[in-house]
């Protein structure tokens, strides 16, 4: 096991060990494997930073170069899954989560205009139709892919089906698409982000669901139904309606 | 948590872009109070005064309004001894009309314009209001009077012969006697 490429830590107690294995697109991923007391006996503890859950095949004979190569069998099954995503970072603005690690399927892609799609790739179907959410003014919860190419990306058929030009690092600053709070003034607040949208088109004003709660809550003229709140948008007075808060 | 993303920006806003006629800062020594100075409207009574405000930030700012008054004494019907203002921005609903939407830049601004155009039939001083009504002329005069006093050289100090006439006449006399206007 004292493979340099495969092994890069082991604890003094010689009981945590962290495997390295690289997929074909040349991403590296770590497998960290504690040994139990009763090892080989009792299959080792593993973690890595997958989409999937862990699910090795152990018996007392089994090497840890062959949980390695199950490890690397994995992150390989995964390679389109992961070229989907990265895809997705380096050519448009991923507005959540803010730092995605690699077991994060989710990617909340800015459009403009207050405007996004939240996208959540299956680790095990990257290609296939992916679900989607329009967040944003005038656009409601939708799931169509029509006319979509199963040989292209998933970044690809979006820009075809939705007829967009995604916003990219190449061409806009985030602080354009980050757009703040109408009620805080902040983009994030307790790591959420704005995704209460004024359905008007001309309002179009976005606002955290906890500040936009906050603010109807206290109205008189607030009606609820079940856990919903209508009110009136604080800035153009149309109707806009909000979840209730989760209790925390 | 709003509140202080809130006045962050607001504070930043008000420094680089502040609305024309006004300034507005934080204090030193408390940062739920700000402080505004908003310049009288040329061809109106308060022209060449500079008028000081006490800005208090609630707590649960921006789902409150801002508590506004003026420390600097002014003759106006909608603006009591105290420096009370009375605006339905400053009032939330539904007697009022603040919402989030605004904020303190935009009501320094609507201050600034009430100055400029009393709203007579919801007075605040009701014998202010109905000589602004009844003889403009003589309203003119002596908001002219009191901008002169008061608002133009700052460091006058307030006469008490001043301030008793207007406690008198104040409907609101009893607070008035807590609310004296810290004028230096």
């Amino acid at each position: 096991y004292r493979d340099n490429t495969r092994l890069v830590f082991i604890d003094t107690d010689f009981r945590t060990l962290r495997l390295r294995a690289n997929d074909s697109s040349g991403r590296e991923h770590v497998l960290t494997v504690k040994l139990k007391t009763k090892h080989p006996t009792e299959a080792p503890e593993c973690a890595a930073d997958v989409p999937v859950p862990l699910v090795f095949h152990w018996t007392p004979q089994t090497t840890l170069a062959q949980l390695h190569s199950q490890f690397l069998q994995l992150v390989e099954s995964l390679r389109e899954f992961w070229d989907v995503l990265d895809e997705i970072d380096q050519k448009t603005w991923v507005l959540e989560p803010e730092k995605p690690c690699r077991s994060d399927a989710m990617r909340r892609i800015a459009i403009g205009n207050n405007a996004s799609i939240k996208v959540e790739v299956d680790p095990r179907h990257p290609k296939m139709l992916p679900e989607c959410c329009l967040l944003g003014a005038d656009f409601v919860f939708f799931l169509v892919f029509l006319c979509r190419n199963p040989e292209c990306s998933v970044l690809l058929n979006l820009r075809d089906v939705l007829e967009i030009q995604f916003p990219s690092p190449a061409t806009h600053e985030k602080s354009s698409l980050s757009v703040e709070c109408g009620i805080c003034y902040s983009f994030r607040l307790d790591s959420g982000i704005p995704d209460q949208v004024c359905n008007d088109p001309r309002c179009g004003q976005p606002f955290h669901q906890d500040c936009l709660y906050q603010w109807l809550r206290a109205l008189p003229s607030t009606r609820q139904s079940f856990n919903t709140i209508f009110g009136e948008c604080p800035y153009c007075s149309k109707p806009i309606t909000v979840k209730m808060a989760v209790q925390k | 948590m709003q509140r202080i993303s809130r006045l962050k920006r607001e504070l930043q806003m008000l420094s680089t872009e502040p609305p024309p006629g006004i300034t507005c800062w934080q204090t030193e020594d408390n940062v739920n109070e700000l402080r505004a100075q908003i310049v009288g409207g040329s061809g109106t009574p308060y022209e060449s005064g500079i008028f000081s405000l006490e800005i208090k930030i609630p707590e649960r700012y921006p789902f409150e309004p801002p508590n506004i008054r003026f420390i600097t004494p002014i003759y106006h019907p909608n603006i009591d001894n105290c420096g009370r203002i009375c605006l339905d921005a400053l009032k939330l609903p539904p007697k009022g009309a603040w919402k989030p939407s605004l904020n303190i830049s935009t009501v320094l601004t609507s201050i600034q314009l009430l100055m400029a155009e009393p709203n007579p039939d919801d007075p605040l001083m009701a014998d202010i209001s109905s000589e602004f009504k009844y003889n403009k002329q003589l309203f003119s005069e002596k908001a002219k009077k009191w901008t002169l006093e008061h608002a133009v050289h700052k460091s006058k100090v307030i006469t008490p012969h001043c301030t008793a006439a207007r406690v008198s006449r104040s409907t609101l006399a009893s607070e008035a006697n807590t609310h004296t206007h810290p004028v230096a």
